[in-house]
């Protein structure tokens, strides 16, 4: 009975009750759609600048990330890469060894990043041969090199030409080097595409006299969730007086800072159309209230408790509320899905400034179960208090004085 | 032994300059199964009085004893319980609830006590049949006439089985033939069923109808006659 007064109350009002439920739409779709685009990027820059590249997990030499030589790398041994494989989730190992040295082709001289890696082991974490964008990719014993895109546009070098690269070795050994060009790498993020140099582990060991070395061991994992798990794990299974496992929010602590500052302003835009909602839902429901005073009065006089009146009342905006969140819902759900798989595509000066924090000019949404939800009840929980003072003057309401009206 | 009991009923308003002696020293007592009007000119305390003897209103002074009960002695929301079950209300106008139809408006005082569906559906179709409304079950209110409204309202007041029902001019805003027929229709009640009317009223075709009149003026009860 008291559902069914409720549900017919709402209907007295076509034109209010539609406006309302409506707003409660748009604001749920309006707040996931947002929500699921800031998180999509989140996940997609993490994905491209971490997960396709660092990993989310390193091991290194205890002091390699406070001084970052090859001095302080790591003697790669099998007992070492089994004792990390036998952790559970952990999926493999990639070996890298890195270090700065210097380029040059003809007149021009640049410093770069020379990356040792394992052909066949990176290329399924950093799809690097996908990026290929001329020559061909190298393998396990190769003595070629693949360069970055704009690195190569700077040094005017092809595929086929011959780079010198200069630097230091393991131990003070000076390493000199001149290999072919194999192939040119487009690198999304535009500060590693101007000064990436990859090469086969092995010539990489070689050119920096460093048999067996490496400076970081890449820890594969399905689950970027685990990523603190997997990093407690190594750090209590593996002897932290030699090694240290580090995850990426500790490695690369500005990128989770901007994610982090980004949400904040982010939530806070949302708090904003929030009241809005709330105010629109407090004004209805003073509405409904204040204008039916006497029938209310009428309803305590012949008997009825204020208490159960509340409950009506709240139905009233409750159901709104219900069909406003679960149409909201299910007109998200397509569009979230939707930009999913089909990103937004940025152009112009937009994509160029994404482009230069080292992320691909696309928006993606992330489908997440949970932001739905979470704005959900967002939503059901402003209605509630947008509603409390309205019907707390239900529980102050003079009868006489109502009914004389 | 008497249902109501009123001894030294006073209500004092003072919200404005002037203190207002609504209701100025009343004694009175119903018996069952009485039919009485309670008549006097605007402003005389007719509506105060019954707001006092329903409940509605607390009493400066003085106190109203129902079927052995000191209402003054209830909290609120025992007051509100002990008119679901003990009184019946009609009154002057918007007596319904405009969502609901003539019947669930009859069945909804039944529901608040918790009575049973087929008791409800029973009591709800003999009493809108009993005020000539068997035929408008499933109407709302916006679709009877003001008169038939009212006759929803009585068969609602009874269908409480309530002690006694009050209304407050329950015909003010009726024609000449509704008035006619709300007031057969109360009276046969009473005679057939003995159902306690306590009515207020200006009409005089109204008062004719009474078997018992008082009359009161500025607050006082200035002639009380059974014909
Ligand atoms: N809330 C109030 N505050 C102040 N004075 C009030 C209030 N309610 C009623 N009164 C006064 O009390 C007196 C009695 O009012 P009441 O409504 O009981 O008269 P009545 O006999 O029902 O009149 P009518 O025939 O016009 O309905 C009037 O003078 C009225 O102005
Ligand atoms: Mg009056």
């Amino acid at each position: 009975m008291n559902l069914r007064i409720a549900w017919r109350n709402i209907w007295r009002n076509k034109k209010r009750s539609l406006i309302t439920i409506s707003s409660v739409i748009l604001a749920v779709v309006l707040a996931t759609f947002t929500r699921s685009f800031q998180e999509g990027s989140y996940e997609l820059m993490i994905e491209n600048a971490i997960g396709k590249f660092s990993g989310y997990v390193q091991v290194h030499q205890k002091d390699y990330w406070e001084d970052k030589t090859l001095d302080n790398g790591i003697d790669v041994s099998d007992s070492l890469l089994h004792q990390i494989v036998s952790i559970p989730n952990i999926e493999g190992v990639n070996i890298r060894i890195e270090s700065f040295s210097l380029a040059s082709n003809r007149n021009n001289t640049k410093g770069t990043l020379v990356m040792g890696i394992e052909p066949e082991k990176e290329d399924s974490l950093i799809d690097l041969s996908k990026k290929i964008i001329k020559g061909k990719y190298f393998g396990n014993l190769d003595q070629g090199i693949l360069i970055g895109s704009k690195l190569a546009q700077y040094l005017e070098l092809d595929v086929g030409d011959s780079l010198v690269l200069m630097g230091q070795g393991h131990w003070g050994n000076t390493a000199v080097g001149v290999f072919p060009v194999k192939g040119i790498v487009k690198m999304p993020a535009p500060n590693i595409d101007r000064q990436i140099v990859f090469m086969p582990l092995k010539t990489a060991q070689e050119y920096f006299s460093y048999p067996n070395g490496a400076t970081s061991l890449v820890i594969k994992f399905k689950d970027a969730d685990l990523t603190q798990e997997i990093c407690n794990m190594l750090n209590s299974s593996l002897d932290t007086t030699q090694y240290k496992a580090m995850s990426w929010q500790k490695m690369s602590p500005e990128m989770l800072q901007q994610i982090q500052s980004d949400r904040i302003s982010g939530v806070m835009m949302l708090n904003i159309l929030y009241m809005i909602i709330a105010f629109g839902i407090f004004g209805t429901v003073l509405m409904m209230t204040e204008e039916r005073k006497r029938e209310f009065a009428m309803m305590i006089a012949i008997g009825m408790q204020k208490t159960k009146l509340i409950i009506i009342t709240l139905y009233e905006a409750l159901i709104m509320n219900a069909l406003g969140i679960i149409i909201g819902i299910a007109l998200s759900i397509p569009l979230v899905v939707y930009y999913h798989y089909y990103p937004i595509e940025m152009s112009g000066e937009m994509a160029k400034s994404i482009e230069k924090f080292g992320m691909e000019p696309v928006l993606p949404t992330i489908i997440s179960f949970k932001i739905v939800i979470n704005q959900a009840l967002t939503v059901l929980i402003i209605t509630i208090v947008a509603a409390a003072y309205p019907l707390w003057s239900i529980l102050k309401l003079n009868v006489i004085r109502a009914l004389r009206r | 032994m008497s249902i109501i009991q009123i001894e030294n009923l006073k209500k004092t308003y003072r919200e404005t300059e002037v203190e207002v002696h609504a209701v100025n020293g009343i004694d009175l007592s119903f018996e069952s199964g009485e039919f009485a009007a309670i008549v006097g000119p605007s402003g005389s305390g007719k509506t105060t009085l019954l707001n006092m003897i329903g409940g509605l209103d607390s009493p400066t002074e003085g106190k109203i004893i129902i079927n052995n009960t000191n209402i003054g002695n209830l909290n609120a929301s025992q007051i509100i319980d002990f008119r679901l079950w003990n009184i019946g209300f009609v009154f002057q106008s918007y007596n319904l609830i405009p969502v609901l139809t003539a019947k669930e408006n009859v069945e909804f005082i039944m529901h608040l006590q918790g009575r049973k569906k087929q008791e409800r559906e029973q009591r709800t179709k003999d009493l809108l049949t009993s005020v000539g409304l068997g035929d408008r079950l499933n109407s709302r209110p916006s679709q009877l006439s003001g008169g038939q409204q009212q006759r929803v309202a009585v068969a609602r007041a009874l269908a409480s089985k309530p002690k006694f029902v009050l209304a407050d001019e329950p015909t003010a805003n009726l024609d000449s033939k509704s008035t006619e027929n709300l007031l057969d229709i109360m009276e046969k009640l009473n005679r057939d069923e003995n159902i306690t009317f306590i009515f207020s009223t200006h009409d005089a075709r109204v008062v004719k109808k009474a078997r018992r009149v008082i009359t009161i003026e500025d607050g006082k009860v200035v002639s009380d006659e059974v014909k």
